[in-house]
Formats: C-alpha cells, structure tokens, sequence
C-alpha cells in the first residue's frame, strides 16, 4: 500500500489486486459489522491488558497509569488465596477430566446398546434438558435436593442416615460438584459421541459377530477405536479449557464454608473485582495469567493429540 | 415386515441392553426427580410442606406461591421486560451479523485469510473480564440492556459452523446468478439464504437461548439500576428469601398472612424463569441436536 511503486509489472499486479476487491466490496461490507464488534468488544480490550503491567489510577485511564512491571504476577504468588485458586482451579479441572468426561462416552455407549428407538428418544430428551437451563436454576433445584429438608436427606433418614449439609462440607463439595455437572451436561456430551458411533462402518461389527465377539467386545475392540478420533478432539477442547473449571456453576453452588476448596481463579476475580476494594492492575493480572496458561495448554494438547492419533482441532 | 417384528421380540436380551436400559432408567428418574420434586414444593401449602417436606404429589394443592411472586412487587414482569428485550433484539442482530459474515467467509476475495485467522485468534484469547468491563464503562453502556445484547452479540464457534453450510452449496448456484447480473449481497439474500434455513433456524435458537440464560453480564453490568433480567431476578428472589428465612418459614412481608411459603415461593420462582424452555424444548430439540452435529462433523 505504499506509494512508491517503481516497476510496471508491480503496478499491474497491484491494480488487479485492487480490481479483485473492488469486485468484492459487498463481501467486505457484509464482513464490516462483525470485525468492527470484533474490534470494539475483542481486540480494544486486549489492549486493556497492559493494565497488568501498570498500577491503576482511575483518574489517569489505562495509558496515563504508571507502569510497574511485573509487580503485579509477582504479587499473584504471594497471595495465599490467589495460590489457592491456582491449586483449586487445576484439581476442579482434573476432577472434571476423571469423573465428568468419561461419562458422556458412556453415556453414548448404553445408548446405543439400548434397544427401542422411541424410549430412546424420550430419554435422550430428558438428559439433555437440563443443559438448556442456566446454572442459577439448576442450583436452585439442587439446592433444594440436597437441602437440610431436602429429598436426598430425606431418603438418607428413613435408612437410618442422620442429615448431611451437603452444600456446606468441604469434604464433599467437590464430589457434588462432579455429580451435579454430570447432571446437568452428560446428555449433551454424549450426543457427539453417538453421532460418532453412528459413522462407525456397520460391517465391522458383522465381521466381529462372525468371530464370535461378545457385545462387551465389540464395544471394546470396535466402537472405542472407532470413535477415537472424536475423543480425542473432544479431549482437548477439556485440556485447553483447563483454567476455566466451571465458573457458572461454583459460584452458583458455593458458600464460604466451602470457598477454601472451590475458590477457583475464576471466581477469585469476581470478588476481588466487584465485591472488595478493585485492583483493576491486579485482577487483570490474574485474568492475564489464567489466560496465557490456557492458550499454552491449548497448543500443548493439540501437539500431543496430534502426535498420537493424527489428529488435529486447529494448524 | 411384521415376521422381522417377531423375531426381534423373540430374539434373547443381550447382558449390556438389560444392563443399559437399567441404567439409563435409573439415570432418567435422578434428572427428572429433582425438578419433580420443585413443581411439588412450588404448588403446595407452608402447611403441607412443614408436614412432609418431600412427597411425590402436592399435600394440599395451592397457587398462593405463585400468586406472591406476581402481586408482591413487579419484579418479575421487570424480569421478563429485561429478559425478551435482549433475547429479543440480541437475536436478531447477533444472527443477522453472524450470518453475513458466514457467507462473506464462504467467498474467495482478497485478505480471506488474514481476517479468517483475526477472528478464530478471539477463540483462543481475549482481554479478560476486567479490560472488557472498562470498555463497556468508557462507552458509558453500564446499566443498559445495549450492553448485555452486545457483549454476548457474536459466537465465532458459530460463525465457523454456519461458513461450513455455506461452504457445502455447489458453486453453480452462484455462478449462475452471477451470470443474471446478480450482486453479491442480492445472491446473499436471494438464493443464499432461503437454501440455509434449517441451519440459521437451529443456530438462532442457540442464540435466543443463551441470552434467554445469561446472568453474568447482567450481574455485572446491571448491578447499580432498576433494570434487570430473570435471571437476575431470581438469583436476588433466592438470596433474599435466604436471608430473611428462618428455619424455613418465611418471614418476608406481605407473605406471612398466607399460605405461601419461602422454600415454595423460591421454586415457584424457578419455574416462571424456565417455563419458556421447559414449554418449548422437547418440540425443538431435535434442531438443537441437529446443530451440535453439524458442528461435530465438521471438527
């Protein structure tokens, strides 16, 4: 786009440059509402984030505010409960990995064993309901289930059991939280999954009946490889969001009881932010650092991924 | 046909589709008990409850805590306010952006791939909570609705996926509406669109149910006005009656007189908030599957 253009063949070249967007002006006018979005609400706060770099002075804006380097991370690292939501934050996130992805592949396995295709479209009606919903319903609903006069102590009563206050046990908050996340998500992560399944060459499944495989094997030795592929997608989408362990729903769930195992980054910024005294230098730091670790965990998976099985969510 | 039907009835159980159907039973009933469990609570009386607080159907059947949440204050109408304008207007220009942008992407034109990468990198890092609530503060949008439909305006996952239907349409179709003297917009609107339907129906559903549920914004950004959305509205109901209860009678005025009461009232809350998706989901969720897979293909 400069203006010293010296040789003939550049300039023609240039000009059909220029011809070809000429003739696509109404591309890039259909294009215009999204990157001018783009830029006011994606790319002007990345500019934002020099404000982890610099101490906050509300009367001097973002460009006026003293710069103090990296004072702030170090500061992250000094502070017992920003530790503590890093620690919370990846074993919330480990948890969901062990107990919360393997069963929408489960899921998707009985379903597919399960005969009757009406029951089977009802029941797949009913799991995936409660993904529709935000988690400030279904907390409520939860809430109320496992409340004090809840169903669940209820039942555990007439066996004997005294009453449980299992929203406010830090022994077994993170247990719930597995359980309640796989209430509300599992259907839907098993819709991918059976979609998967359904791709899987029938005949495969005919030579393995001809050899005499039991149905236990056949999922073993038949459907598990072949929805490989889509597992591991699936798998890193969970590891690049591995910073994110479920801010809807904690703090939805959470009490101060229980904060001191569930407090993740997440929600540590919230109320840093909007229920003390702000730091906007500091959260944005904390924000930064979360967001930083997951787009290297991202990268990082998708080698991994794409190493072992070929592969790939993005070049 | 019907000598196949027999068969498959004769036929043994196989060992995993006892065992499925018995999980998947059981798993059926955990889901569907607890929102049971709330209707109940939600159409019974304080008497019932205090009673037995969990039964399979209404002790003594009442719309009392119902009635509270519509004559107490205006709260919830405000709720609805809030809720259908952002639903409403955030829908229509979300999708309307979205779906240009799709079919921009779908073209050939100079620079595709370097506004194609600019905005997959927003997938994959963003400013932050903190850099983007200045902005909406600078732009003075705190305590509008215009800031709740915009920061939630586009989802590139989606634009991605509705790129990939337009991808899908044989280029012949272009070309000879190219040949008619047609424009790129007029073939956008003319012969684009109509063949998208199904997709842009599924993904306007996505969007219209995502603002429908959205509450962090409105927490944030709303939090210093009148104005609010049902989800807020029944995140300050829940905490408000949890603060004024004690031992689960309600004490809040205006209820003591009735029949009402507030683990009640809060679940008949609940469900004003999710009637609409409670009503409309099971006749829709096959679009909304639809639309996950199309997506999954895809990846």
């Amino acid at each position: 786009m400069t203006n010293g253009i010296t040789n003939d063949r550049r300039i023609i070249h240039k000009k059909s440059v220029w011809l070809t967007m000429w003739q696509s002006k109404y591309i890039y006018l259909m294009l215009l509402p999204l990157f001018v979005w783009l830029a006011v609400f994606c790319y002007a706060p990345m500019y934002g984030i020099i404000l982890a770099f610099k101490t906050f002075k509300a009367r001097l804006g973002i460009l006026g505010s003293p710069w103090c380097g990296m004072d702030h991370f170090v500061r992250i690292f000094q502070t017992p409960d920003a530790v503590r939501a890093i620690r919370n934050t990846v074993t919330i996130s480990l948890g969901r990995l062990i107990f919360e992805f393997p069963m929408g592949i489960i899921l998707a396995l009985m379903l597919t064993e399960m005969p009757g295709v009406k029951v089977k479209k009802v029941y797949q009606t009913i799991y995936t309901f409660p993904h529709f919903l935000s988690w400030i319903i279904v907390g409520s609903i939860i809430n109320n289930f496992l409340s004090g006069n809840g169903a669940v102590n209820i039942w555990l009563g007439k066996l004997g059991v005294s009453k449980v206050n299992f929203l406010a046990n830090s022994g077994l908050f993170r247990a719930i939280l597995y359980i309640t996340g796989n209430w509300k998500e599992m259907g839907w992560a098993a819709i991918i999954f059976m979609a998967s399944i359904a791709g899987i060459d029938p005949s495969l499944y005919e030579a393995a009946t001809v050899d005499g495989a039991s149905r236990l094997k056949q999922i073993w030795h038949v459907t598990l490889p072949g929805i490989l592929p889509t597992i591991c997608v699936m798998l890193i989408l969970q590891i690049g969001n591995m910073m994110n362990a479920g801010f809807d729903q904690i703090f939805n769930l959470y009490n101060d009881v229980v904060k001191p195992v569930s407090n993740i980054l997440d929600t540590y910024i919230y109320n840093i932010t909007f229920l003390a005294a702000p730091n906007y230098g500091f959260s944005t730091a904390v924000g930064l650092f979360k967001s930083v670790i997951n787009f290297i965990l991202l990268i990082l998976a998708n080698g991994l991924v794409n190493r072992l099985s070929g592969q790939k969510l993005f070049q | 046909m019907s000598e196949i039907n027999v068969k498959k009835h004769r036929r043994k159980w196989e060992g995993t589709e006892i065992f499925s159907v018995i999980m998947l039973t059981l798993l059926a009933l955990l889901i569907l008990v607890p929102f049971w469990n709330a209707l109940v609570i939600s159409l019974e009386t304080a008497a019932a409850y205090g009673k037995a607080p969990f039964s399979w159907l209404p002790g003594e059947w009442t719309l009392e805590n119902y009635e509270y949440l519509f004559m107490s204050s205006n709260a919830l109408a405000m709720g609805y306010k809030g809720t259908l304008i952002v639903t409403s207007i955030g829908t229509l220009c979300g999708m309307s952006i979205s779906v240009m942008a799709a079919y921009a992407f779908s073209r050939k034109f100079p620079g595709k791939k370097v506004l194609f990468g600019i905005m997959v990198f927003t997938m994959f890092f963003g400013g932050g909570l903190i850099p983007i609530y200045l902005q909406v503060k600078n732009m003075g949008l705190l305590n509008t609705y215009a800031a709740i439909i915009l920061l939630s305006l586009i989802s590139v996952y989606n634009i991605i996926i509705m790129k990939n239907g337009f991808d899908s349409i044989p280029p012949d179709l272009e070309e000879a509406a190219k040949i008619d003297g047609a424009n790129d917009f007029v073939i956008f609107i003319r012969v684009m669109l109509p063949l998208q339907k199904p997709l842009i129906a599924t993904f306007s559903l996505f969007t219209a149910v995502a603002y429908w549920n959205s509450w962090y914004w409105p927490l944030i950004t709303l939090s210093g006005s009148q104005k609010t959305v049902l989800q807020l509205y029944l995140r300050a109901m829940i905490s408000s009656i949890s603060a004024s209860e004690k031992g689960g009678v309600l004490t809040a005025a205006g209820a003591a007189s009735t029949s009402s009461f507030s683990q009640g009232i809060k679940m008949a809350s609940v469900f004003m908030t999710m009637l609409p998706i409670m009503c409309v989901y099971p006749f829709l969720q096959k679009y909304f599957v639809k639309g996950i897979l199309v997506g999954a293909v895809k990846m």
